[in-house]
């Protein structure tokens, strides 16, 4: 019946008729010519990304005379920046799923074995000496002779453990406040919730550098200068409220009937959070560990004011100190140290991905 | 099994007053449906039941003991919520035992009984499974089990069937009322469809904006609403209401003339459709509408005063849109309201215009 009834209605009838395959065909094109611009955009965006680290990454196994061997970095360049390009063309060319996992495996294949043959002679550990070797100062200034105001550096392997020290201790910290702050603030009303939540974001609006002085005099008042304690305390201090703001989110996303059936089932109200609602905030409380966790094991500027000995020393210091001391001299121990410092947060990073995606799920609302 | 009671009980969020004052007598065993429009405050009743709100004034009594400041866990009350609320990250399994854990059954016996409630609502075939792997209906099952499995002293169904399918809504309707008919407890049922009410509780409380309308069963509500919101509120089709001045024993509307005892003044007049007949006498009308509905059907009469519906017997229709008929009923079918305050005015009755 429907049928009968259209052709009263349009007009289509009596319009001359439509070639079905060129409008197929040019919605075709205009897809495809999209897809190439689309992925023209992201390879010119991620070159100047994708480059530094894999510069740094491939001075740091190769450089051996100190100073830069910028042959080596063409080669390898000559083998990645086509790679990158034959990446992204296949994923945006691939018709299928079968034909873009074998093009993926052909680029990855040639473009392995070209950095065999190209880079792979000049590859050595011999940068990676400070792992190793506590005195490798000593070895890399006699390399290039006299350097002035040699430092005194602490075994890496030290510094190392104060950085997860610093970062694990504030992780934890913020972690259970947070959950606990978020919780309280997401389910129970009370005089000046409001304005709380929202001095909870103008906190985070602050640079932290306008504050360097008052927090120095404060911690040297109490005595927690020069101590990875104060150091702590003052990350944490930063780190709060966004995780405190970023949990409510959560939080406020578990419908509250859950907990009340939880608390009906006989539940105290500390065992219903604790087996029904944390469960459902699981993936908030990873991601904001992982970024709270990397946030530490970064942390420069507080570390570098704060902390004043040597055996305090955190990587992000050893860092500036290797660089500080063999700068200009010796690129390649530079960039070991670089690559060194970076691995964890990479590896931390790739295990939580799946998590931190999620946050933009989870949601922020007031 | 418990005998529930609200005495004078306020229910206020800030200043809002949800509950003014509400006075209720549940018997042990029985099973009572809370009915109303949505917002009407019946969740808040169920709630502070359950415990989960308290009270912000009157008394709340379980078997003759002062309940207000009982914490929900202690008052041993199965609750069912209008989404279920299935602990997600926990298989059925652990979501029927969840309850148990906090009793201190003894494991094998906890285990026993999880069995036993699932076999109940006939879900044991999905204990392995997570509530996000379920319909509405078994998770619906899923959550009457948990409500169960502790042996609750009076059980708290919020909205259970409104997530349902119709056909499933119409199954659980049975099951739930045969459950009550095996296991004897207290049961509230919430619900915004009088048909669930009328159908599976021994009595309803029709409620309107916090205040308890009346109370009665479904027969007294049906056949003798207090009031003109309860008898728009319960039946379907809807009833049809006829507002008119009673002068001289007779209500005039747009030259109908109906004679009218009993009652004076200001009057509306409320007939329900099955009780009205197409026939020779009675008032006029032009048919502008059928609506088949398999044993019966319903005519939809345009007359002087407003749209009338009429629910005749027979599944073919005799009658034809455009059709001039007259509408007749028996007087003592006839509902008779006072306008101003839309109360039942009793023995009160409306004849048929000759
Ligand atoms: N926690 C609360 N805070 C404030 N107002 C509430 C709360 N719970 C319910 N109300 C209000 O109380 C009224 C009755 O709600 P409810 O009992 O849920 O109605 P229903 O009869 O639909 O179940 C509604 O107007 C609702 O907005
Ligand atoms: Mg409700």
């Amino acid at each position: 019946m429907a049928a009968q009834a259209i052709p009263e209605l349009s007009t289509a009838a009596s319009e001359p008729p439509v070639d079905w395959d060129a409008v197929a065909a040019r919605a075709r094109g205009v897809r495809r010519a999209k897809a190439v611009v689309l992925y023209a955009f992201l390879i010119a965006v991620s070159l100047p990304i994708i480059l530094p680290y894999f510069w740094l990454v491939t001075i740091a196994f190769s450089a051996r005379t100190g100073v830069a061997e910028t042959a080596v970095l063409w080669r390898s360049m000559a083998v990645v920046v086509p790679a990158v390009v034959a990446f992204w063309l296949t994923a945006a060319l691939a018709q299928s799923r079968r034909q873009l996992w074998i093009g993926l495996t052909a680029v990855a294949a040639i473009a392995i074995f070209a950095f065999a043959v190209l880079v792979g002679p000049d590859l050595h550990l011999g940068n990676f000496i400070f792992l190793w070797e506590p005195d490798f100062a000593s070895v890399v200034r006699s390399r290039i002779g006299e350097v002035k105001g040699a430092v005194q550096f602490p075994n890496v392997w030290h510094a190392f453990g104060n950085s997860i020290l610093i970062a694990g201790t504030q992780t934890a910290i913020v972690v259970t406040v947070a959950s606990l702050a978020a919780y309280y603030l997401s389910r129970f009303q009370f005089p000046g919730r409001s304005s709380m939540l929202r001095s909870l974001l103008v906190l985070h609006a602050f640079p932290v550098l306008t504050l360097i002085v008052p927090m120095f005099l404060m911690l040297y008042w109490i005595g927690l200068l020069d101590t990875l304690s104060g150091v702590i305390l003052v990350l944490v201090a930063f780190e709060l409220p966004f995780a405190i703001f970023i949990m409510k989110g959560f939080f406020d996303a578990v419908p509250w009937d859950i907990e009340m059936s939880a608390l009906t089932d006989g539940a105290s109200r500390r065992q219903a959070f604790v087996s029904v609602v944390l469960p459902q905030v699981r993936n908030g409380i990873l991601a904001i560990a992982v970024f709270t966790f990397i946030r530490g094991w970064e942390e420069y500027i507080f570390v570098f004011t704060f902390l004043i000995r040597n055996s305090n020393w955190t990587m992000s210091l050893y860092m500036y100190w290797v660089r500080d001391d063999v700068m200009g001299v010796d690129y390649g121990v530079v960039s070991a140290v670089g690559v060194f410092y970076l691995v964890p947060s990479l590896i931390l990073y790739m295990a939580a991905q799946r998590y931190l995606m999620q946050m933009s799920i989870g949601g922020v609302k007031g | 099994m418990a005998k529930i009671e609200f005495r004078n009980v306020v229910k206020r969020f800030g200043a809002v007053e949800v509950i003014p004052d509400m006075n209720l007598v549940i018997e042990d065993g029985e099973f009572v449906a809370l009915l109303g429009p949505s917002g009407c405050g019946k969740s808040t009743s169920l709630f502070m039941l359950a415990g989960i709100y308290l009270p912000s004034g009157g008394e709340l009594l379980f078997d003759g003991h002062i309940v207000n400041e009982v914490e929900a866990r202690d008052r041993n009350v199965g609750i069912v919520f209008q989404s279920y609320a299935l602990y997600p990250h926990m298989s059925v399994r652990d979501n029927i035992l969840f309850p148990l854990r906090f009793k201190k059954t003894p494991r094998d016996e906890a285990l026993a009984k999880v069995k036993t409630a699932a076999d109940l609502v006939r879900v044991a075939e999905l204990l392995d499974r997570r509530p996000s792997e379920l319909s509405g209906g078994q998770q619906q099952r899923v959550a009457l089990a948990r409500a169960l499995v502790k042996e609750p002293q009076l059980l708290l169904l919020d909205e259970p069937l409104s997530n349902l399918d119709a056909s499933l809504r119409l199954s659980m309707r049975t099951e739930i009322k045969s459950l009550h008919a095996q296991l004897g407890v207290t049961t509230v049922l919430v619900t915004h469809d009088q048909i669930e009410a009328t159908t599976m509780a021994d009595r309803i409380i029709c409620m309107r904006a916090g205040r308890i309308e009346q109370v009665g069963t479904p027969d007294d509500l049906y056949l003798k609403p207090s009031s003109l919101f309860v008898a728009g509120f319960i039946g379907s089709p809807p009833i049809n209401l006829i507002a008119g001045e009673a002068e001289a024993g007779t209500i005039t509307v747009n030259g109908a003339r109906f004679p009218v005892e009993g009652a004076s003044g200001a009057l509306t007049v409320g007939l329900r459709a099955e009780h009205l007949r197409i026939g020779d006498t009675g008032f006029a009308g032009r048919i502008v509408q059928i609506e088949p509905m398999g044993r019966e059907i319903l005519y939809v009469v345009e007359t002087g005063m407003g749209a009338v519906r009429v629910l005749e017997q027979g599944s073919s229709a005799v009658h034809s849109t455009g059709e001039q008929v007259k509408i007749g009923f028996l007087p003592e079918n006839s509902l008779v309201f006072e306008t101003a305050r839309q109360k039942l005015i009793g023995g009160a009755h409306v004849r048929a215009p000759a």
